[in-house]
C-alpha cells in the first residue's frame, strides 16, 4: 500500500470513478440487487478485523513499526476477520433486505457514502482478462431508526476486472477504521 | 435507586422491574453483589502459549492483563499502575518481558511485579518494590482451557461453580483430542444495551429465532427445534439448550458444525473433517452425548458459548446501558489450518459484529433497552412466566429439563440475580 498509483489516462480515471459513484448510488438507492449485477459471481469479500497491536520495537525508527498492515486480521492469518463472504452469502445479505420480516432493517436504515482518493495501483496482466487494484476511500453515514446515527470510515481494496460492459468487482478488502466496533453493525455493503 | 432489590423481581422471577436493565443504582449492586464475587471469564489457554505472552481482558469494567508469566503459570492483574493508576498494557496483546508504564516509566513483570522505579536512585527512602506490584487477582483458576478469575478470595473452587454444566460443556469439548483454541483477538463491539441482554438471550431465549429471524432461519429449523429441544438449567444462572437428535439420524443431520454456512458453503474437505469428528464422538463424549446437537450455553454471570456457530462471548458492562460485547471463533486445536479458516466462518458469517443473525440480536437488545428506560411503565413489569413450573428433573442427564419455550432459564437466572443484589443491598 505505498507504492505510487500507476500512470491512469484521464479517460481511465473518469471511466472509475463514475463506476464508484454509480454504485455508491446503488448502494445509498436501496438497489440491492442491481449491485449483484457488479460483483463477479466467484467474488472474494473480506473485512479483516484490527487490533491495537504491540509495537515491534525491533523495527523502531522505520515506518514498518506501525504499518497498518501489522493491525490487520485478514484471510490469510489465523486470526478471525469480520467478513470472509462469496457470492452466495452477499446474495442472501442482498435478498433479505427485501423480506417484511428483516426487522433490524425494517424501517430500513438512510445511507450517503462519499467515495473518493480513487487510485488505480496496478494493472495486472490477468490472462483473458485484465484485472485493475483500486484502492478508494469511503465514508458512508448511517442514520437508523431508534439507535444513535454513525459514520463508517475505511478504505477498500479491489481488484476489478475490465470487461467490455463495463467493471466488474472480483475482490474487496475492506479496511475499517476501527478496532472497538462502535457501530450497530458491519453486515452492510461498503 | 427508587425500588429496592426485593420489589424489583418476585419470588418466583416472574415478574421484572424495567429497572433491572436501566437503574444506575441496580448497576452498582451488581458490581459489589456479582462481578466482586463470581468467577469471570478472562481467556483462553491457548491465547498465551509461551512465557510472555499477555492478552486484555476485563472483570466487569476493570481492565486485567492475563499473561503466562516466566514460570509458566498464567497471572492475572489489574492494568494499572500502582504509582497514578495508567494502564501499564496499552496492546491488546503481545508478548513481553516487561510492562512498562508510559507516565514514569515505573516497570512491572507480566506477572505484575514492580521490578524498576527509574526516580528511586534520586530520593533516599526507598520504596518497597514487594508491595507496590500491580493488583493480583486472587483467585485465577482453569478448566479445559478456559480460564476465569475472581476478586473473592473465599469463591469455591471453579470446577464447582461450573458443576453440571461441565457435563454439557464437555459433550463439546471432549470431542476434539486436543481441545479447542480461539482463533485470534476477539471482536469487540459496543452496543446500547445492558450487559444482561446479550447474556439472556444466549443462555436459553432460542424462542425467537423462527420470529426475529424469520427472514433467515427457515421455520422447519424451529419445527426441528420444537420437536427435538431441550432447555436444562444445572445451576440458577447456568443453562444450555440443545435439540437430542434420534438415534438412528444421518451423521450429517447431527455433526456438530454441519448445519452451519461456513461449512455447507466449504466444500467437502470440511465435510469429511465433521463427519470423522462425529463418528469417534459416542466413544469419546458417550452415545447420548453424541447426540445432542447444542444451540445456547450460558454461564454466569456473563460468558456464553455457542454451538454451531462455534463462539464463545463474554458480555462486559460499561455502565448500565453500555456493552461492549466480545466474541472469539473457537475452533478444534488439531484441525488443519485450511479447515480452521472455513470454522471461523461458521461463526462470523452469522455472529459477532457483521452477523446476519446477530445484527437483529444487536438491535432488539437495544430496543429492550430503551423499553427500559422509558417512564411511566413501572407498573408493567416484564413478563416472564411462561411454562412457570414445568421443569423437571431428567432420567439421563443433570439439572432441570424442560422445553425451549419454558421461560425458566431467565427466571433462574434471575432468582439468583436477586439473591445476591439482595445480599449486596443488605451489605451496604
Ligand atoms: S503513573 Fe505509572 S509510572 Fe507514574
Ligand atoms: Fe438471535
Amino acid at each position: 500500500m505505498t507504492a505510487l498509483a500507476v500512470a491512469t489516462t484521464a479517460q481511465e480515471q473518469r471511466d472509475l470513478e463514475q463506476f464508484y459513484f454509480y454504485e455508491a448510488r446503488l448502494l445509498d438507492g436501496r438497489r440491492y440487487l442491481q449491485w449483484l449485477t457488479l460483483l463477479c459471481e466467484d467474488i472474494a469479500y473480506l473485512m479483516p478485523s484490527r487490533v491495537n497491536v504491540q509495537v515491534n520495537n525491533r523495527e523502531r525508527g522505520q515506518e514498518g513499526m506501525i504499518s497498518v498492515e501489522r493491525e490487520l486480521e485478514g484471510g490469510e492469518t489465523m486470526g478471525c476477520p469480520h467478513r470472509e463472504e462469496n457470492y452466495l452469502l452477499l446474495t442472501l445479505r442482498a435478498e433479505r433486505a427485501y423480506k417484511v420480516n428483516s426487522w433490524s432493517e425494517n424501517p430500513p436504515a438512510r445511507t450517503r457514502r462519499i467515495v473518493g482518493n480513487i487510485e488505480l495501483m496496478a494493472r495486472e496482466p490477468g490472462g483473458d482478462v485484465a484485472a485493475w487494484s483500486v484502492v478508494s476511500n469511503f465514508h458512508l453515514y448511517y442514520a437508523r431508526p431508534g439507535s444513535d446515527n454513525v459514520i463508517y470510515s475505511g478504505q477498500r481494496r479491489d481488484t476489478l476486472v475490465v470487461q467490455p460492459e463495463g467493471f466488474r468487482i472480483r475482490r474487496r478488502e475492506i479496511v475499517l477504521d476501527y478496532a472497538n466496533i462502535e457501530l450497530p453493525t458491519l453486515g452492510l455493503f461498503f | 435507586m427508587g425500588l429496592s432489590v426485593s420489589e424489583l423481581v418476585n419470588a418466583e422471577a416472574s415478574l421484572i422491574s424495567r429497572r433491572c436493565w436501566s437503574d444506575p443504582g441496580v448497576y452498582a449492586l451488581e458490581k459489589a453483589g456479582i462481578f466482586a464475587r463470581s468467577w469471570l471469564f478472562l481467556g483462553h489457554e491457548s491465547q498465551i502459549r509461551a512465557p510472555g505472552d499477555f492478552v486484555q481482558a476485563y472483570m466487569c469494567e476493570t481492565p486485567i492483563i492475563m499473561a503466562r508469566g516466566e514460570d509458566g503459570r498464567v497471572h492475572a492483574v489489574v492494568n494499572s499502575c500502582t504509582h497514578r493508576g495508567l494502564p501499564v498494557c496499552r496492546a491488546d496483546h503481545g508478548n513481553t518481558r516487561r510492562f512498562v508504564c508510559p507516565y514514569h516509566n515505573w516497570s512491572y513483570t507480566v506477572a505484575g511485579e514492580l521490578v524498576a522505579i527509574p526516580q528511586e536512585s534520586e530520593v533516599q527512602h526507598k520504596p518497597d518494590k514487594t508491595l507496590l506490584g500491580l493488583k493480583q487477582v486472587p483467585r485465577v483458576e482453569s478448566w479445559r482451557g478456559l480460564i476465569f478469575g475472581s476478586f473473592d478470595e473465599q469463591i469455591i473452587s471453579l470446577e464447582d461453580y461450573l458443576g453440571d454444566m461441565r457435563f454439557y460443556l464437555d459433550a463439546f469439548f471432549d470431542r476434539f483430542p486436543a481441545g479447542i483454541e480461539f482463533m485470534g483477538a476477539p471482536h469487540r463491539w459496543v452496543l446500547n444495551a445492558n450487559w444482561k441482554l446479550p447474556v439472556e438471550n444466549q443462555l436459553g431465549d432460542v424462542n425467537h429465532g423462527a420470529f426475529l429471524h424469520s427472514a433467515i432461519i427457515p421455520r422447519e429449523a424451529q419445527d426441528v427445534i420444537e420437536a427435538l429441544g431441550h432447555s436444562v438449567v444445572t445451576t440458577p444462572g447456568h443453562g444450555a439448550t440443545f435439540r437430542l437428535m434420534p438415534e438412528d439420524a444421518p451423521v450429517d443431520d447431527v455433526a456438530w458444525g454441519m448445519e452451519a454456512v461456513g461449512s455447507i458453503l466449504g466444500g467437502d474437505e470440511v465435510q469429511e473433517y465433521l463427519r470423522e469428528v462425529q463418528a469417534r464422538a459416542p466413544q469419546r463424549v458417550g452415545r447420548l452425548r453424541a447426540r445432542m446437537k447444542g444451540l445456547t450455553y450460558g454461564i454466569y454471570p456473563n460468558l456464553s458459548f455457542l454451538w454451531s456457530n462455534t463462539s464463545f462471548k463474554v458480555s462486559h458492562p460499561r455502565g448500565p446501558g453500555k456493552v461492549e460485547y466480545w466474541s472469539w471463533a473457537a475452533v478444534p486445536a488439531d484441525a488443519p489450518d485450511a479447515i480452521k479458516k472455513i470454522l471461523r466462518t461458521n461463526y462470523s458469517s452469522f455472529f459477532g459484529p457483521a452477523g446476519i443473525l446477530e445484527q437483529e440480536d444487536s438491535e432488539v437488545w437495544s430496543q429492550q433497552f430503551l423499553g427500559s428506560s422509558i417512564d411511566f411503565a413501572d407498573d408493567r413489569p416484564y413478563y416472564y412466566g411462561l411454562g412457570l413450573g414445568e421443569e423437571q428433573p431428567h432420567p439421563d442427564m443433570p439439572g432441570l429439563v424442560s422445553v425451549t419455550a419454558n421461560e425458566f432459564y431467565a427466571r433462574h437466572f434471575f432468582q439468583r440475580w436477586r439473591s445476591e443484589l439482595l445480599a449486596a443491598e443488605g451489605a451496604v
